[in-house]
């Protein structure tokens, strides 16, 4: 069977052609005394900083003049590089024109002197001497919130802290700029009061809406910092997922795209003063109070979703709900951990489930060309955010797939996904079941997401001919002929003993 | 032309697989059904007819069946 594998169909196999679009994410080379060329300057300036999730999300809107002589499409944005690493779904629009989709963006390698790494916006087009564009800017910063009393009793409320500069770290000179908090609700005990910055109260307050400006910054060199701290209310868990593994396999004779999730959950909130009581957690629930603990995940489905299963370390989980819809309607999918799970506690699950493939599969115009669009990321849907540290997305294609090419799909608003400049994309081969060459596999990787990506679309194409497709049959005929080809010959052999 | 334009450019052709998820068990059990009678027969009368008559329709039940009986049970190839 081995050496008609080999032998036979690996003369039929075809080349695993690569598309341009497989790429490793690399980082311009930078002097380590570099400074971005001073040629623009930020006129007005406004950061919304929404911290009602786990994770920080911003959103700045910037107008930005060229003050140099000459037409400059490179625009700097500066980042600690011990925050650069966290910073996910970075996305730069002209906000003017937000369907004509994101500017290329590139990511410098850590500058030595001052600390910084920058993201390089690359404009579509030159902006010319004394002109405008309005930057719409938009990321989510991880790992960037951190409890404080950094432990809590199991009912207590919970207080997170978030520190960021009043200033917003820029490489340019800005004239005028603002900051706006959103908090998750009015319970705001703590904050910095600046003075001297500006007249009047600062922050201004609003409900859950904090202020913070607008500073006349003029005179302020680029960079400058000004610290504010505050702390408020969250008691919801802060869900950090380490590692998320999401397998996609395409089979083409099942008529199937089978969905399996791998999570390393981790919860960053307060951790326990004291030990777990079950007593206080069963009061707790019956009283639906808020925690800081997670008690379920809440996992949407697409229609038609079927077969799920919910699977830990030890085994099956049972206390799990699966409400199908009923075809028109999205599935829901409510996973209840073995154990609530508290701050500082880890948790690792696997989920998986079934399609029918018709769906998310369509034959394009070309002979033996497919199309597939399936979901970058499902994942929980919780009301306090779910942040992902790095993402591993494999897609499995049927054995011999080939001339496999990829893209994300993008609208007018952002997806959630950083460019495709920073994601890690290859191509390689798995084998499992009944597989001879093994199957095609695309894998992508790309750290810090949140779960803003998970309207993410990704859509494949890959070529498949009839001799690819019946690979799997036709082996096992030729393996089972020849068996059958090889007892007849023995069969027919003359062994007996007789007078010649 | 983007892959997404592919994508919505294909939408009257879904794809639809050769055997429906519905028919795969009954059609995966009957050719192995089928094939295990004809390998049977096949091992009664060894002869060089036979592995045409017998044999490579054995062999090709086996193929299609296997492959649609492992679909069948779960474990999408």
């Amino acid at each position: 069977m081995r050496f008609f594998t080999a032998t036979v169909l690996g003369l039929l196999a075809p080349s695993l052609a690569a598309a341009s679009s497989f790429t490793a994410p690399t980082q311009l080379a930078v002097p380590a005394d570099f400074k971005p060329p001073q040629v623009f300057k930020n006129v007005n300036l406004v950061r919304n900083t929404n911290l009602e999730k786990g994770y920080v999300r911003e959103t700045i809107n910037v107008v930005v003049e060229n003050v140099d002589k000459q037409p400059q499409s490179d625009y700097y944005i500066p980042f600690p590089s011990d925050v650069f690493g966290r910073v996910g779904g970075f996305e730069v629009r002209d906000k003017k024109a937000t369907e004509n989709g994101r500017f290329e963006v590139e990511v410098t390698e850590p500058v030595v002197s001052t600390g910084n790494q920058y993201f390089v916006v690359h404009l579509a087009e030159p902006l010319a001497p004394k002109a405008q564009i309005t930057l719409g800017i938009s990321y989510s910063v991880l790992s960037a919130l951190s409890p404080r009393p950094a432990t809590i009793g199991q009912s207590d409320k919970q207080y997170l802290t978030y520190s960021f500069s009043a200033y917003v770290p820029s490489a340019y000179q800005t004239v005028t700029q603002k900051t706006k908090l959103k908090f998750p609700s009015t319970d705001v005990p703590d904050f910095t009061e600046t003075s001297g910055l500006k007249s009047g109260a600062d922050p201004e307050r609003k409900g859950a809406t904090y202020t913070y400006g607008p500073y006349e910054t003029t005179q302020v060199a680029p960079g400058t910092e000004q610290p504010i701290t505050v702390r408020y209310q969250f008691t919801n868990p802060v869900i950090s997922i380490s590692l998320l593994e999401r397998d996609l396999e395409v089979s083409h004779w099942g008529g199937n795209l089978a969905t399996e999730e791998r999570y390393w959950l981790r919860n960053n909130a307060s951790q326990l003063t004291n030990q777990f009581s079950r007593v206080e957690w069963t009061f707790a629930s019956y009283q639906k109070a808020p925690s800081s603990a997670v008690r379920e995940i809440a996992y949407p489905l697409q229609p038609g979703s079927v077969d799920p299963y919910f699977i830990d370390d030890i085994g099956n989980v049972s206390t799990s709900r699966y409400r199908p819809g009923n075809g028109k309607t999205a599935a829901n999918l409510e996973l209840k951990p073995r154990y609530p799970i508290f701050g500082g506690w880890n948790y690792s699950f696997k989920v998986g489930w079934n399609n029918d493939l018709s769906g998310f599969l369509r034959r394009a115009t070309g002979v033996d060309s497919y199309v597939l669009k399936v979901p970058f990321l499902q994942g929980p849907k919780m009301s306090e955010g779910v942040q992902y540290e790095h993402v591993v997305l494999r897609v499995v294609l049927p054995e011999g797939a080939h001339n496999v090419r990829f893209e994300t799909v993008e609208g007018a608003n952002s997806n959630g996904l950083p460019g495709m400049s920073q994601v890690n994309a290859s191509l390689s081969t798995f084998k499992t079941y009944m597989d001879t060459l093994g199957r095609t596999t695309l894998t992508l990787e790309v750290d810090s997401l949140t779960d803003e990506a998970r309207d993410a679309q990704l859509v494949v194409t890959y070529d498949h001919t009839f001799m690819d497709a019946f690979r799997k049959p036709l082996t096992i005929f030729g393996g089972l002929l020849t068996f059958f080809v090889a007892i007849w010959f023995l069969g027919s052999i003359d062994t007996s003993i007789k007078k010649r | 032309m983007s892959l997404n334009e592919v994508w919505e450019a294909a939408s009257a052709t879904p794809f639809h697989p050769i055997v429906s998820k519905d028919s795969q068990f009954a059609i995966g059990f009957n050719l192995l059904f089928v094939a295990v009678i004809a390998s049977g027969l096949f091992g009664l009368n060894r002869s060089f007819l036979s592995l045409f008559t017998l044999g490579v329709p054995a062999a090709l039940a086996t193929g299609f069946g296997a492959v649609l009986m492992i679909c069948a049970v779960g474990v999408y190839v």
